[in-house]
């Protein structure tokens, strides 16, 4: 986690070298193990998904489905939500402004834009006509209420 | 077996020491200009309070716990993103100027102006 480039290891970084007495010999070696298991841990549900989907969650309360959508860095007027044949597609667009180039000041280099969408399949119950959603902090949630049949009733019975 | 923690001095360390924080390492992308670094964070979910920028001698920690908690009653369906807090710490070399370090945070994204130190900027020298 340096601001310097990676270097790709050759035969140096993993035969023992003696060191100071503070520096383990397999240090090299060693970091290279973490740097695999790093590389490996991020392709885990939770450490961050493929990067062109939205990464979403799904939650449920008695009266409404959630779906909190994480879109950083996107205007709230870019952000698209649709519902259709029982899908919810939600497409956003993130625009770069363009800044110079390190190398050539001058030159202004165009705006740069990328677009991400999401689909999530809703079940029957939701009422499609009430949906609202809310952004914050980089964060969309999307609240689908269910239909009234759908929510859990409590009768009472009279036991005589 | 002693002998061979000796020998082999890792196998005395913590296993997978590198995963024993449970925060979480942000995306984030570094650009250089002649003047400064723009380092730029994606932080979905964090709010400006929660947020903490820290620039050390030769260390820049930033660290963003989420401004939302889930409600009692919502139940969890399905989960791709995690609760933990975005922690990212970049080195450097003494080349970062401390006092006019700038930070902005819109729409879950922090944008960072590193600043170089004045010594490190090219300079141009008149040959007389």
């Amino acid at each position: 986690m340096r601001l310097v480039r990676y270097v790709y290891p050759d035969y140096r970084t993993y035969a023992p070298a003696p060191g100071g007495f503070n520096r383990s010999p397999w240090s090299g070696f060693e970091g290279e193990i973490d740097r695999l298991f790093e590389t490996a841990r991020r392709s885990f549900p939770g450490a961050g998904a493929a990067p062109t989907q939205i990464p979403v969650d799904l939650y449920e309360d008695q009266a409404n489905t959630y779906v909190r959508a994480e879109l950083p860095g996107v205007n709230r007027d870019d952000i698209n939500v649709e519902v259709s044949d029982g899908r919810l597609n939600i497409r956003a667009v993130r625009k770069t402004p363009a800044t110079p180039a390190a190398d050539a000041p001058d030159s202004t280099a165009a705006e740069k834009t990328f677009s991400f969408s999401r689909t999530v399949n809703l079940s029957a119950e939701v009422q499609t006509d009430r949906i609202g959603a809310a952004f914050e902090n980089g964060v969309l949630t999307v609240t689908l209420p269910k239909r009234e049949e759908a929510k859990p009733k409590k009768i009472t019975v009279a036991v005589k | 077996m002693s002998l061979f923690n000796s020998i082999l001095p890792s196998l005395n360390r913590e296993p997978a020491a590198s995963c024993a924080t449970s925060a979480v390492k942000p995306a984030y992308d570094v650009q250089e200009t002649p003047e400064a670094y723009r380092l730029t964070v994606q932080l979905p979910g964090v709010a400006k309070d929660g947020l903490e920028l820290t620039a050390e001698d030769n260390e820049i920690r930033i660290t963003g716990r989420r401004g939302w908690t889930q409600p009692e009653s919502w139940t969890p369906l399905y989960r791709e993103t995690t609760d933990a807090a975005y922690e990212l710490v970049l080195t450097h070399e003494n080349e970062i100027d401390a006092g006019k370090i700038a930070a902005e945070l819109r729409d879950g994204v922090l944008y960072v102006t590193l600043p170089k130190a004045e010594a490190l900027k090219p300079r141009k020298i008149a040959v007389s």
